[in-house]
């Protein structure tokens, strides 16, 4: 089950991959080509690179991570030829920093995936400082890039005042949509959202989930009101078949650290998380609620989707694209709406994602650190706003059409900003309705995206499943999200994305076991709401709870 | 002359040896000084003799884990049942296939019942998640006695008890093919004079071909006795879910979810070298034990 969350996460990044070209709304367009300076001064720059690489990358034949069209480019426009020290996949690649980190001796230029790791080559004295590179060579629109996330990205990579690393960006992903068989409650008569702002309460969705499970409209054996996967919450605010969005609508943020009247508290032991436990464990006696929750899984969920016997599910917005597309391909006449689940006084509660993943770092022993913030602006500056340099080099256009991952980059960061989702849509939906022409679309993903989306509104029965997917995605998946946004609904929480502590090392994982185990217990009926969940947080607390909330506490301080 | 002559066979005996013992040293004995690993805290690239020594800290770490007595006395628990109700089982099948005269029907049995030792769990997971699912063939043949279904995979009682009957399932077959071995080493003469004397069938099994057996029955059961730390990884990994937790965690599950987090190696040794540990003080308790009851020794 582990497995099949790393899965999700791994699949939320490669969606996220596909997007490398995406760009963004915020900023101006370009400046100078960064290369410039550096190229006049004639002399080959030579740096050596730790790369995270992935199995794969659908490389053409000949081309390696260190040579390819990217690289090409690179020493082309700057004169700069890169050296990989080390390459690895993903955890392995972990593994070669902590060795490269125990032995002091570091690439001039290095990924590394978590913030403990810069914390640590910090406090080793191994990198370093970017603030004045930063100040002086990142152009314009990388800093309105950084900027969109209101200081969040840079304050994650700043120790003491300095800025130890170049972030990559992780935007924020929308909150767990609720995602209902449209046709199934045309077929019935239902409806929900009167007020059309696309966010339904508690009530309305039990309303949805009961008649589905009454009537039974996919002529199912068992029909299932609603189903959830046996970890039920997720830190993701978007996590799919979680009960995240039911408990958010409640005030309830599990798995989630936050910081209130200058305390730390942690989400799933707070009091609204009971409530929230309660809900779904009344739901789960009445029937309403799965009698397989617990021991149905991932792939078992799927099923019961793609096989009419339930109709609701809760999940990011593009599950469309890899998981609702089973649903239509084993039954043409499925549509989904979505909807957002708001609270009493009518607000969607959504959490931040830490704003950064990935970060590149610089050894001490770097002799031209400034080529950093060079390659930096060519790539997540000029690649995607200057139309002329994908002119100027065809192959890297090529790579961009054939999905090669963005990953053979000399970085294997995003630097994406905050809105580029919805800024994506807006020229997605500009592009559907005819407002701009196909050559103004900004990206070809987003090209692709328009004619998948004229397919599907030409025919929408006998659309592809493609066509189908990329539909509900953007024009059901973000469109939510955009009308949310119009409509003043969100309502942000930023929650506090502590470094690993000491406690946390050694308990996190038992702690975390005590809660997967106690609220499906819970959920489930096995034990009763109070007494397990005051007995779970008493246990949480004295089993190191406690503990871990004061260090992160002494951390901020 | 007549020694030296003998000494030079015994040298060819030996030399044929010497790939196995090879085998075993590189794979078995050197590997063996990672053990300090347990005691370390071990680094990669500061390797085993430069990684600083931090004595038990692990094993204490481990022995203060809050779930570690309620995950060994699961691992304990579901070891003892596999290995009694396997060993039994595998006993019984074959004392009953030996009756079996038609040797198409005797060799055909013993085919059918192999089979399943050679699917991994990762396919039979699959197959008993669909055999005792809530709408699956048990709870369907339940239901038409007007029994309420039972959720047998998200229900702490009966879990272990599904994840020890499976396994038996599985492996009888083929741990009886020892047992068969050892029946048909017996004596016939001993049947038959068993049969003059006027014992049954019966009588014939408990005092010829059980003694018989004894030996081997012995030296089988002593031997698993060192996996009694093992419950089995893959199967229970498949089957168990955070519901189930309470019975159906065992050690190997719960090492591979809190090692997961941080890749800790030391952690990882320290469990390794405690199971070894349990496992050679069985093993040799076992076999004192069966050295005072039966007079037979098995190393």
């Amino acid at each position: 089950m582990k497995n099949r969350r790393l899965y999700n996460k791994v699949f939320a990044l490669g969606i996220a991959g596909s997007m490398l070209v995406t760009a963004t709304g915020c900023g101006a367009a370009n400046d100078t080509i960064g290369g410039d300076e550096v190229k006049a001064a004639g002399r080959d720059i030579t740096v050596t690179l730790g790369r995270q690489t992935l199995p794969n990358a659908k490389l053409p034949d000949g081309d390696t991570y260190e040579d390819n069209a990217y690289t090409r480019m690179l020493k082309e426009e700057l004169n700069v030829n890169v050296v990989d020290e080390f390459e690895a996949n993903g955890d392995d690649y972990d593994r070669q920093v902590s060795l490269a980190l125990s032995s002091g001796e570091i690439p001039d230029i290095m990924k590394v995936t978590s913030k403990d790791d810069v914390k640590e080559l910090y406090e080793n004295d191994l990198i370093m400082d970017l603030t004045d590179l930063y100040d002086q060579y990142a152009s314009d629109y990388l800093k309105s890039v950084y900027d969109s996330y209101d200081g969040r990205a840079l304050d994650n990579v700043t120790f003491d005042g300095q800025m130890m690393a170049l972030p990559g960006t992780n935007p924020d992903a929308g909150p767990s949509e609720v995602w209902i068989r449209s046709d199934w409650m045309n077929d019935l008569g239902i409806s929900v959202d009167e007020d059309g702002d696309r966010a339904i309460t508690i009530d309305e969705l039990e309303k949805v989930a009961s008649t589905f499970k009454d009537k039974n409209p996919g002529k199912a054996e068992k029909p299932v009101g609603m189903a959830f996967a046996p970890w039920l919450t997720s830190g993701d605010p978007d996590g799919t078949f979680s009960i995240n969005s039911i408990a958010y609508a409640l005030g309830a943020f599990p798995k989630t650290w936050m910081e209130k009247d200058g305390k730390i508290i942690y989400g799933s032991t707070q009091p609204e998380m009971k409530e929230a436990l309660a809900r779904i464990a009344g739901w789960f006696e009445s029937g309403l609620v799965d009698p397989q929750l617990g021991t149905r899984t991932w792939d078992d969920i799927t099923a019961l989707l793609s096989n009419g016997e339930t109709g609701v599910t809760f999940g990011t917005w593009h599950i469309p694209d890899w998981l609702l597309n089973n649903v239509r391909a084993s039954d043409p006449k499925a549509t989904f709406s979505s909807y957002a689940i708001e609270d009493k006084d009518g607000k969607v509660y959504c959490k931040h994602n830490d704003a950064t993943a990935g970060y590149i770092v610089v050894s001490k022993k770097c002799k031209n650190p400034e080529v950093v913030m060079k390659i930096a602006n060519l790539f997540y500056d000029d690649l995607v706003n200057d139309k002329d340099i994908l002119k100027k080099y065809p192959e890297v256009a090529k790579y961009q059409k054939d999905g090669v991952d963005g990953s053979t980059r000399p970085f294997n960061i995003e630097i994406n900003c905050s809105t580029s989702l919805l800024d994506d849509y807006s020229d997605i939906k500009k592009g559907v309705n005819g407002e701009i022409s196909d050559a103004e679309v900004r990206t070809v993903e987003s090209g692709e995206v328009i004619k998948s989306v004229r397919n599907y509104l030409a025919d929408p029965e006998k659309a592809e499943v493609a066509d189908w997917a990329r539909y509900h995605s953007r024009m059901v998946g973000i469109e939510l999200m955009n009308t949310l946004i119009d409509e003043g609904k969100f309502e942000w929480i930023t929650p506090v994305f502590p470094s690993t502590t000491p406690t946390m090392e050694t308990n996190q994982a038992n702690l975390d076991k005590l809660e997967e185990e106690t609220f499906i217990k819970i959920a489930t009926g096995a034990v009763s709401v109070d007494d397990g969940f005051d007995s779970f947080v008493k246990q949480w607390n004295d089993q190191g709870g406690e503990q871990i909330i004061s260090e992160i506490e002494n951390s901020l301080k | 002359m007549k020694k030296k002559k003998r000494n030079g066979l015994e040298l060819t005996y030996h030399l044929m040896m010497l790939p196995g013992l090879l085998f075993l040293i590189i794979f078995s004995y050197i590997p063996m000084v990672g053990i300090i690993m347990a005691f370390q805290d071990f680094v990669p690239a500061k390797g085993l003799f430069h990684s600083d020594f931090v004595g038990l800290k692990y094993f204490r770490y481990m022995l203060g884990l809050n779930d570690i007595w309620e995950v060994l006395r699961n691992t304990v628990a579901i070891a003892l049942g596999k290995i009694f109700i396997g060993t039994f089982m595998a006993i019984a099948f074959s004392i009953l296939l030996n009756e079996i005269s038609i040797k198409l029907m005797k060799k055909g049995v013993q085919t059918i019942v192999y089979l399943p030792h050679f699917l991994s769990w990762v396919v039979l997971a699959s197959v008993v998640v669909n055999i005792f699912s809530l709408d699956g063939i048990v709870n369907r043949i339940l239901g038409s006695f007007g029994i309420q279904a039972l959720n047998f995979l998200g229900n702490p009682a009966i879990f272990p008890k599904l994840i020890v009957a499976t396994d038996v399932w599985k492996e009888f077959g083929y741990n009886s093919v020892i047992y068969l071995a050892a029946i048909t080493a017996i004596d016939p003469g001993l049947h038959e004079a068993a049969a003059i004397d006027g014992a049954g069938w019966f009588k014939r099994v408990i005092h010829v071909t059980i003694p018989g057996m004894l030996p081997i029955i012995l030296l089988m059961a002593a031997m698993s006795l060192t996996g009694i730390l093992s419950a089995g990884f893959d199967q229970i990994y498949n089957l168990y879910s955070p519901i189930v937790y309470e019975t159906g965690d065992v050690l190997d599950t719960y090492v591979y979810r809190i090692g997961l987090v941080g890749r800790q190696y030391s952690f990882g040794a320290a469990v390794g070298l405690l199971r070894s540990l349990v496992g050679l003080v069985l093993l040799v308790s076992a076999n004192k034990l069966t050295m005072k009851l039966t007079d037979e020794k098995i190393f």
